[in-house]
């Protein structure tokens, strides 16, 4: 993977935006290096060449604090994918992403594709817990917790259901001025994980990936008729049969 | 945290700035070649030189000499300094007006075109779009104008280019091509002066703190962001790094790649701009500037001025991988690739891999080390060597200078942990076994198989063997006491087999086999032994070893000469007669050698079927005369010579016979034999009367006339008939026997003939079977008769038909007709037919078959006629 990462050029970006605390760096880490661990807020934005097939997908962490949310739309500009996380514990998080961050995708593509993910899904799903243990959750899980977990209730209570992340996705079609019925179907785009367990976080990643394909071999077509290539014969295009068609 | 990436070397010092004078602080610098302008509070602009030299130590040391310094005459301080060195200019900020000095003299030159006053911050394009040499591009910002101006700068005058208005007041900028970078008083921005687009970076308190433009390469800026981010940006406004992190209150930033220095109140840091990771920290008060001008970093305090010289990137990578910071080591090699010359490049890269590798191997993380060594294609003796005896005596590898490791060997690596050493020795199998795979072993494959037999060896690997059995290029001499060590015997063997000396092979497992040597690799070694025997075309070798094999197990050691696969070439064929004579003292052996010979092979020599047949005859009445013998064995043994005597025409009969005449119990042999003399009448007198076995005389009549004509097997019949109905005999004619014989065997008689034979007194039902099959095979045979005659007939007829239709109508000639070939009438009845049926003269046909040419000229003039 790093070798990937020291050579070659990104085919196609996807952001990850969201606020402060929802784990975004943590659902990155979780995907790349398939374990979970305690990260510190991160400073500006980071990001990670991912190789999908023949394709180099850069993935952008970015920094969900306030001073830094000047960035954001700079990270998004020529983004194929934007991943819109938030916390299942917090409600506030979810509501930020409509009144902050969902201006920042301005500058993304306009075929854009909008993921909602709701993290943290193993403080109040007893399915995504996967194969971890609850007591370890308790010490380790702390760190990324806004609000402390009193200890000895094992399931905290769930803030945003699935029904308010469908509706806030319509909503974010509604803001791009886009036609529900054009556009990719909630199911497949509205996500609930775990970077601590793991739930869902690769189906997320590799769901967008697949999905993001199309805008990655257009860019290539794109490319390769900005340039003139002068080894391969030119070949005439006809797009039309007629002349008065 | 510890790179060593730079080193802070001073240049100008003190005194040479200000000399007496306190107050006295830089306020800029250009740097241009050797030569170093300062500008001054004062509004001196100091020239110096650079010398470059380095110490005694072997680091690089400046050494700076004043030229010149020259008062621009006013009381404001120089803000900016840039030199045009194509021009031979320099061009100044100072009070707010732009003005340009010769570089030489320092002396103002007088320039025309516009005036440039209330100037707040100007910048050169380092990647001018125009194409003149003598002429600069320069980005001017005036004050309370929100605007950009694009000047040219030749040797005597400015000429404006272009404005582009901005939608707010800027502070800062920098050019690249066409693309403006602007630091406006609340964000930052790119504008494209050609096209006039224009696209918001981010948003920037350029109040509240002194914003960073720096273009860092074609198309990329390096800007100040919040938080003491260094964001990276591109022309169309994107990110494609990410960012760095420097503290609040940053200065300045100039970027040396792969690096990017910046300066804040009390350090300057240097990043990464691959990984963006802090590399190196130094302490550095009242740091005041901080500037890179052609690959040249340069700090100023406002007193002093230094440099940041580099540190090589061999070192800078050493030292990483010195601190083990494998990863880190070849992200920096890699990026040197554009710096460096791709010859020299692909050595250091390489080396670096191998190096990488071998600190990896150290940690025992062998699938990246492994990863690494292929890639940098190690010679793979340098991984043997570490490993002690492995290498082979003769051997003449060194390892390479400077060393890729700090490693002594395998025991100075594990500190004499068994379990590591058994992690590192079953690595270097796996590797080996992988380099003899691919090409990679080229040149040294000795060294290689070698190691990797030893290895085997030492671990018992089961590989061992397959090493040895396929084409590998193991050292004899130094393998041999290696396997002898490790108890190896029979792999040995195998190696010696392989280097052409089967004999020290079988030595080595004839020792074995015989318990003088321990190795129980193979429980079947005698076998394979008497196997490798059969097999082998030294005869010589056969001859020395059959001796041994047979002593040991006369069934398996025959095997030796049984089992000899047949070639056509002459070498290591062995003679049969030499075979018997040798196993002459091995009964057994010698019997089943004849076996092999006469009933395998089929030799039709009527030596080795005489013997065979003699040696069975000798085995049974062996048994006959022994009383312990049971009636199994002996049924067995008289069966062997039964069959033999049967279906060989060649054993010596008279000596059989008279071998057997004796006995009183070889009658059914004895029958065989005379048999085989065709003394039918002796033969069937023993098996009636002696023998009194009448299915086995009707069965010798059967297998006596197998391969002869019918009339050959009636007679024998009726031979054994007569012999039934012979009233002479004791016991009177055996009625029954005949009886049966003739119903069951009616087709192999002549029935006429055998009424004629048989007593009158006989009951017709008796014969029953008999007759009517005798009449059913007469009925029979004359209707087949009648068919056959039939279907000749018609034949015959069908045949004459078509003789008929080929020959055709009849053909008309009259004195009407004319000849075709001639057009002549017919005048006579003699013609000639052409294909066809076309009536010609005799004549004509005689003369067409003369002259060719003529007819193919004629055929042409008729054809036009029609």
């Amino acid at each position: 993977m790093p070798q990937a990462s020291r050579t070659k050029k990104p085919d196609v970006k996807v952001v990850i935006l969201g606020d402060m605390n929802v784990g975004k760096t943590s659902l990155l880490h979780r995907y790349t290096e398939r374990k979970f661990k305690d990260t510190i807020s991160t400073v500006g934005g980071a990001f990670f060449l991912k190789q999908w097939g023949p394709y180099n997908i850069s993935i952008w962490d970015t920094a969900g604090r306030e001073q830094f949310h000047g960035l954001g739309s700079m990270y998004c500009r020529g983004a194929a994918a934007v991943i819109l996380t938030y916390d299942v514990t917090n409600w506030q998080s979810l509501a930020e992403l409509e009144n902050r961050f969902l201006s920042l995708t301005d500058t993304a593509n306009t075929d854009c594709i909008f993921a909602i993910v709701g993290n943290k899904a193993d403080l109040t799903d007893t399915l995504a817990h996967g194969p971890d243990t609850e007591s370890e959750r308790g010490d380790e899980a702390q760190p990324e917790v806004p609000c402390p977990t009193p200890p000895g209730t094992p399931l905290q209570h769930k803030q945003v259901s699935r029904e308010d992340a469908v509706a806030l996705y319509a909503r974010v079609l509604r803001y791009k001025g886009l036609e529900e019925k054009a556009c990719l179907p909630a199911e497949t785009v509205c996500f609930e994980t775990s970077a601590k367990t793991g739930y869902n976080v690769d189906v997320l990643f590799e769901t967008l990936f697949d999905l993001v394909l199309p805008s990655i071999l257009k860019k290539r077509s794109e490319g390769e008729s900005s340039t003139v290539d002068l080894e391969t014969p030119m070949e005439v295009k006809r797009t039309k049969a007629g002349c008065c068609a | 945290m510890s790179v060593k990436a730079f080193e802070l070397v001073p240049a100008v010092e003190r005194e040479q700035v200000m000399g007496e004078k306190v107050r006295i602080n830089i306020e800029c610098i250009e740097c241009c070649g050797q030569h170093l302008f300062l500008g001054t509070n004062d509004c001196f602009i100091h020239h110096f030189i650079l010398e470059e030299h380095m110490t005694a130590k072997g680091k690089l040391a400046y050494k700076a000499q004043k030229l010149l310094h020259k008062y621009l005459g006013l009381k404001k301080p120089v803000a900016e300094l840039k030199a045009a060195s194509a021009l031979e200019r320099l061009i100044v900020l100072c009070d707010s007006t732009i003005t340009v000095v010769d570089m030489v003299t320092l002396e103002l030159v007088p320039f025309g075109g516009i005036k440039l006053k209330g100037v707040t911050a100007f910048c050169i394009n380092e990647n001018p779009v125009t194409g003149d040499a003598f002429c600069v591009e320069m980005a001017v910002v005036l004050a309370r104008r929100r605007a950009v101006q694009i000047c040219t700068v030749h040797e005597d005058r400015v000429d404006m280019l272009k404005e582009v208005t901005t939608p707010e007041q800027p502070c800062a900028l920098s050019l690249d091509g066409y693309n403006i970078c602007l630091a406006l008083s609340t964000q930052y921005m790119i504008l494209n002066y050609s096209t006039g687009a224009s696209q918001d970076l981010f948003p920037y308190d350029c109040e509240e703190r002194k914003p960073i433009v720096k273009r860092i390469g074609r198309e990329e800026f390096l800007l100040a962001g919040p938080g003491g981010l260094g964001m990276f940006a591109n022309a169309e406004g994107i990110s494609q790094r990410a960012p760095v992190s420097w503290s609040e209150s940053v200065i300045a930033a100039a970027v040396c790649f792969p690096y990017v220095v910046a300066l804040d109140e009390s350090f300057v840091t240097v990043h990464s701009m691959l990984d963006q990771q802090l590399k190196q920290t130094l302490s550095f008060r009242d740091g005041h500037l901080l500037q890179d001008f052609e690959g040249k970093v340069v700090l100023a305090s406002s007193k002093a001025v230094y440099i940041l010289v580099p540190l090589p990137l061999e070192r800078q990578i050493q030292d990483l991988l010195a601190s083990h910071r494998v990863e880190e080591a070849l992200t920096l090699t890699e990026a040197a690739q554009r710096n460096i010359p791709k010859e020299k490049y692909q050595i250091l890269h390489k080396r670096i891999l191998q190096q990488a590798g071998f600190i990896q191997f150290g940690q025992l993380q062998f699938l990246e080390a492994k990863e690494h060594f292929r890639k940098g294609q190690l010679d793979v003796r340098e991984l043997i060597s570490l490993y002690p005896l492995l290498l082979p005596a003769s051997s003449s590898f060194t390892r390479c200078h400077p060393p890729l490791h700090e490693f002594a060997d395998l025991n100075h690596l594990t500190q004499g942990d068994q379990e590591k050493v058994q992690r590192f020795k079953c690595f270097l199998i796996s590797y080996l076994h992988e380099v003899r795979s691919s090409d990679s072993a080229n040149g040294f494959r000795e060294d290689v198989d070698t190691a990797l037999l030893k290895l085997y060896a030492e671990t018992g690997h089961e590989s061992l063997l397959d090493l040895l059995a396929s084409d590998n290029a193991c050292l004899l001499a130094d393998s041999a006491p290696w396997l002898e060590k490790h108890h190896k015997y029979y792999a040995l063997g195998l190696l010696y087999h392989y280097n052409g000396q089967d004999s020290a092979a079988l030595q080595m497992w004839v020792k074995i086999v015989n318990g003088d040597l321990q190795d129980s690799t193979r429980p079947d070694l005698f076998e394979y032994v008497v196997d490798f025997l059969s097999f082998c075309s030294n005869l010589d070798l056969v001859w020395r070893h059959a001796d041994w094999a047979l002593q040991k197990d006369q069934k398996i050691g025959v095997q030796i000469f049984t089992k000899r696969p047949i070639s056509e070439e002459k070498m290591g064929q062995l003679n049969p007669n030499d075979v018997i004579a040798y196993l002459e003292k091995h009964s057994q052996a010698l019997l089943l050698y004849l076996e092999h010979l006469v009933l395998e092979k089929k030799l039709q020599k009527e030596k080795y079927h005489t013997h065979l047949a003699v040696l069975y005859t000798d085995k049974v009445l062996g048994l006959i005369s022994r009383p312990s013998a049971n009636e199994e064995q002996l049924s067995a043994a008289r069966q062997k010579l039964q069959r033999l005597l049967k279906e060989s025409n060649l054993c010596r009969v008279q000596l059989l016979l008279g071998k057997i005449q004796d006995s009183e119990l070889l009658l059914l042999e004895r029958a065989t034999l005379h048999g085989k003399l065709e003394e039918h009448d002796k033969a069937l007198h023993i098996l009636v009367h002696q023998l009194k076995d009448s299915p086995a005389a009707e069965e010798y009549c059967s297998w006596a006339s197998a391969s002869q004509d019918r009339s050959y097997r009636q007679k024998l019949f009726h031979q054994l008939l007569s012999v039934y109905l012979d009233p002479d005999l004791p016991g009177g004619a055996q009625t029954i026997a005949a009886v049966d014989l003739l119903n069951r065997h009616a087709e192999d008689f002549d029935a006429v003939h055998v009424l004629k034979l048989l007593p009158e007194e006989w009951s017709l039902p008796l014969l029953r079977p008999f007759l009517c099959g005798a009449l059913r095979a007469s009925v029979h045979a004359r209707c087949t008769s009648q068919v056959a005659v039939g279907l000749a007939r018609a034949q015959n007829l069908q045949l004459q038909h078509d003789r008929l239709k080929y020959r055709g109508g009849p053909i008309l000639v009259s004195e009407k007709k004319g000849c075709q070939l001639c057009h002549n009438t017919f005048s006579e009845p003699d013609c000639a037919c052409l294909p066809g049926g076309t009536p010609v003269h005799i004549h004509c046909v005689a003369k067409k078959a003369l002259d060719l040419p003529k007819r193919q000229h004629e055929n042409a003039h008729r054809s036009n006629h029609t």
